[in-house]
């Protein structure tokens, strides 16, 4: 990390201003646990495919360009599709790469090509980026499990995520933004009364523990611990005793509950945090889902972009949104977009990363990059090395066996790397 | 006088004789313990016996009454009679329907044909080689048989956009059946197993790719498999090399199944025609071909597959680990020991009864500090129940209802509830014990284990409160063994401690034995 604070560090925002943020910020204490803090990532996946077309990458009055125009950003010469202007607002916190160029465009095996960065086979599945990240960055100081997952539909743990780093590496997904079931004490069961029996518990099990195989007796500690502790913080799960006006400003609508949920999370500290939003699969009707679709997701994303970083927490975060593919420049019979990795972007902000810039581009008519193409291994190590680990060097063990971390034959993305 | 000794000794000889004979009967158990163990290891307590050979058998855990009967009992013979009692009992073949639904089909899903096709099969003892044959090619239109066949059909279910999982069938009828891991072999030979070809998993891929699912309709009762027609080899490439390469139907490492020369008409048994959606029943049927050479002798891998995971069951290690790598560089910890259990299983006709009741007797299994099994959420329920004493309530309650306590759950509310909690996800193998953040909050948190806990006629707080010292039967009733002195004074001074509630602190102290490691496990 950059130790030089660069002018844009000092501006402070409008919001932590009038937020009475001023005198926290200011202080020297604060600067001190910025520095201690973790590195966190937030990572928002937009599931079937979002177009570039539509939002970071528009080709207005072109052919394959569609029917809205684009709008500039905050960064003269940047422009978005017009269904984002709060993002465009945002661009000088973003880093947006144009020259994403992957090799699958299958749903169901470019999703996990994608999470995994699509390594080398070696006959091993490999961890998706949150299984990695938890893995070489450990859960933290906070105690919470060090990768969530904020999605629609159901939740639970997701061991299949962390390949071959094993099980405790997997997502502890929340289903509908919602904690898991059972979090909340018995309501027929006081604090006190709670507390003695599980001390009980546990004297009972360190004194089973002495006569039998320790490791049976510590892996039930640990579940039991997890749970205490994320007992402890079920109000990060609660969004219901937040400001109505924080509710407003995310979006009445899953994505931003659901982002909102996730600023919890990243607040409580938890390492990696990924928000899914499902129904970007555009085939038909295309441009009518767009007008719905991507304000939402211009709400949501911007609203989290500006509390990350009024409350310090962009600095220490490093925030990518993605699909597992763009969507193809040719309008099809239905009037929609097909899958298209061949052209496409993501997007990124905070730590590691340069602001304000865009990588990349596409020609004039969005069907391929003009620039040097990246295939995901490259975003891999792009957000390895952005969070100060050395993609080249580290490995992962395999039960004894060395893995590169990132696909060993792609280099990071210098060019967005601060 | 001097007649009568010898007559005396005579008979003694007699006996001895005669108690000879029987042992030979239980040779196995005896050959098995020979090739572990030079000198006997030292044995479980009879409580510990016990609680094994309950949670193994019954499926649960045995009552305080039961518990407190097997321990009073002097008699020299009386865990051979306990295990003779239990594997006779008809919780056996429910017990073993779990074990086997649980390892068969890694919680794909439940389906009542199907359980009540191994329930059915292991209370008539039906022989594992026929067990396999009517899963691989099961009569769809026979009732008893029908059943078996989700073991095929739930795989075939497509899942969203992926395609229909053939591979992952042929997968799954290696590890199963044979105990071989043949995933890798779907692209290349096997990189790291060289015993691994991968023509030994076309020739099992070329007969399941060629099935289709197909609804349930008027003549059948369940979803079924319709086959097409094989009228040559299959052909596959080597992602490595690029090689092409064919095989006719084959099992792994056997012989190439002769494809029928015959054409036209000649081909079916039943022509297809799309004007009646009839579609067809070809005259050779790769499947049944298979379904016959997987479970025969002369497959030496199905005997030790099923000698391995019967062994694993029931000793809590598999003598060939993981189960499913059977091949030459990864040895048997015992080769004899394996040897020995598949040649005598083949030789008693795959009789698994026999071969769990030989298991059950010799000193291995009933050796102190025994392996830990893994317990199914099935068993975990019906210990939880039986400790609590709320089976019988919840069995008896055909129509919950939330607003009277005593009829709030029924069983099934509780089997969905443990299922969720203690269930592993689907689709992977369930061999270890595996605590998670789920199961942990379940037993803290969730209202079924809280309301299993409040007094209520009859249950364990209920019947607790009414003693006035309650330690020992707490501890036979919860964990199957009597409390020592510092858990009796632990008891004691907790009550004393929480003495304006008597049956809140038993409950908590119920709630804290039942939460803890030693209560989930099974040595």
């Amino acid at each position: 990390m950059n130790p030089l604070c660069s002018p844009r560090d000092h501006t402070l925002s409008r919001r932590a201003f009038l937020g009475g943020g001023l005198g926290l910020l200011a202080s020297p204490l604060f600067a001190e646990a910025m520095k201690q803090r973790d590195k966190q990532v937030l990572f928002v996946w937009l599931d079937g495919g979002m177009s570039q077309l539509e939002t970071w990458d528009p080709k207005p009055n072109t052919e394959f360009g569609g029917p809205f125009r684009s709008i500039p950003t905050s960064v003269p010469g940047i422009h978005f599709g017009e269904l984002m202007p709060k993002l465009a607002k945002q661009m000088h916190k973003l880093c947006v790469v144009r020259s994403m160029s992957t090799k699958d465009n299958a749903h169901s095996s470019g999703v996990d090509r994608i999470q995994r960065g699509d390594p080398k086979n070696r006959g091993v599945p490999y961890p998706h980026f949150g299984a990695g990240v938890a893995k070489l960055l450990g859960p933290g100081t906070s105690g919470l499990p060090p990768y969530v997952w904020i999605k629609p539909g159901s939740g639970g743990f997701r061991a299949e995520d962390a390949g071959f780093l094993g099980p405790k590496y997997g997502s502890l997904a929340f289903g509908d933004g919602k904690p898991p079931d059972n979090l909340l004490r018995h309501p027929d069961i006081s604090a006190e009364q709670d507390a003695a029996r599980n001390e009980l518990r546990q004297m009972l099990d360190q004194r089973f523990a002495k006569q039998r195989e320790k490791r049976v007796v510590e892996a039930n500690a640990s579940v039991f611990d997890m749970a205490e502790k994320l007992m402890a913080r079920a109000d990060i799960f609660d969004t219901s005793k937040l400001p109505e006006r924080d509710r407003d400003r995310y979006g009445r609508h899953d994505l931003g509950q659901h982002m909102l949920v996730a600023r919890q999370m990243l607040e409580a500290g938890v390492r990696f945090v990924k928000v899914t939003s499902y129904g970007w699969d555009t085939h038909g009707d295309h441009f009518n889902s767009q007008t719905t679709m991507v304000p939402k997701f211009d709400q949501a994303f911007s609203a989290m972009l500006e509390d990350l970083e009024s409350s310090g927490l962009l600095k220490t975060t490093l925030v990518i949104c993605l699909s597992e593919f763009g969507r193809t420049p040719r309008i099809n019979g239905h009037v929609g977009r097909d899958h298209w990795p061949e052209a496409w972007s993501i997007a990124m902000a905070g730590h590691g990363v340069k602001h304000g810039m865009v990588v990349g581009e596409t020609n004039e008519r969005g069907t391929e990059v003009k620039s040097q193409p990246f295939d995901i291994g490259a975003a891999f190590h792009t957000w390895y090395q952005a969070l100060g680990i050395d993609s080249h060097k580290v490995e992962f063990d395999n039960a004894g066996q060395p893995l590169p971390i990132a696909h060993d034959d792609m280099l990071p993305i210098k060019e967005a790397l601060a | 006088m001097r007649q009568t000794w010898t007559f005396v000794i005579f008979g003694a000889f007699s006996v001895l004789l005669l108690t000879g004979s029987a042992l030979s009967a239980e040779a196995l158990a005896q050959k098995i313990d020979a090739v572990l163990f030079a000198k006997p290891p030292s044995q479980a307590e009879d409580a510990e016996f016990l609680r094994r050979v309950w949670f193994d058998f019954d499926g649960g855990i045995p009552t305080a009454d039961e518990a407190r009967a097997f321990l009073a009992d002097k008699t020299a013979d009386k865990r051979t009679k306990l295990i003779d009692k239990l594997i006779s009992a008809p919780r056996f073949a429910v017990r073993m329907a779990d074990a086997f639904h649980v390892m068969l089909m890694e919680r794909r899903g439940d389906n009542e044909a199907w359980k009540a096709w191994l329930v059915e099969s292991f209370k008539t003892n039906k022989p594992w080689d026929a067990m396999v044959r009517e899963m691989l090619a099961p009569d769809f239109l026979d009732e008893k048989q029908r059943g078996a066949g989700y073991f095929i059909t739930r795989r075939l279910e497509k899942v969203g956009q992926q395609d229909t999982d053939y591979p992952g069938l042929t997968r799954d009828v290696g590890r199963m059946f044979m105990g071989i891991d043949l995933q890798c072999c779907q692209c290349h030979r096997h990189l790291s197993v060289s015993d691994y070809k991968q023509i030994d998993f076309s020739g099992l891929y070329s007969v399941f790719q060629n099935l289709k699912l197909q609804p349930a309709d008027d003549k059948h009762k369940t979803p079924w498999l319709s086959e097409g027609l094989i009228a040559a080899k299959y052909e596959f490439v080597s992602v490595l090399t690029d090689k092409k390469a064919q095989t006719a139907p084959r099992i792994p490492f056997g012989e190439e199944v002769m494809i029928p020369v015959s054409t036209g008409d000649d081909a079916w048994l039943v022509k297809p025609d799309r004007k009646t959606k009839e579609v067809g029943q070809p005259k050779f049927s790769p499947l049944r071909e298979i379904a016959q050479r997987v479970p025969a002798p002369e497959n030496a891998l199905f005997a030790k597959n099923i000698a391995n995971r019967v062994w694993f069951l029931f000793i809590g290690k598999g003598i060939v680990e993981p189960l499913d790598l059977h091949h030459t560089e990864n040895p048997p910890a015992h080769p004899e020991l394996l040897d020995l259990l598949a040649k005598e299983l083949a030789a008693h006709h795959f009789d698994l009864r026999w071969l769990i009741r030989e298991i059950a007797l010799t000193q291995t299994y009933q050796r102190s500090g025994a392996h830990q099994r893994h317990l199914t959420a099935e068993q975990q329920l019906r210990a939880f129940l039986i400790a609590t004493v709320e089976r019988e309530r919840l069995e008896k309650n055909p129509k919950p209802d939330v607003k009277v306590d005593a009829l709030k759950y029924n069983l099934a509310d509780f089997e969905k509830a443990f299922a969720a909690a203690l269930a592993n996800p689907a689709k992977e193998p369930e061999l270890a014990a595996n605590p998670s953040l789920r199961s942990a909050l379940f037993l803290r948190n969730s209202d079924h284990v809280q309301w299993a806990l409040k007094p209520r006629t009859g249950n364990l707080i209920d019947r607790l409160a009414r003693q006035t010292d309650p330690v020992e039967d707490l501890y036979l009733t919860v964990l199957t063994r009597l409390p020592d002195a510092e858990e009796k004074a632990q008891l004691k001074s907790w009550i004393a401690a929480h003495a304006d509630d008597k049956s809140k602190a038993l409950g908590d102290f119920a709630w804290a034995l039942l939460s803890s490691t030693e209560f989930f496990v099974n040595h």
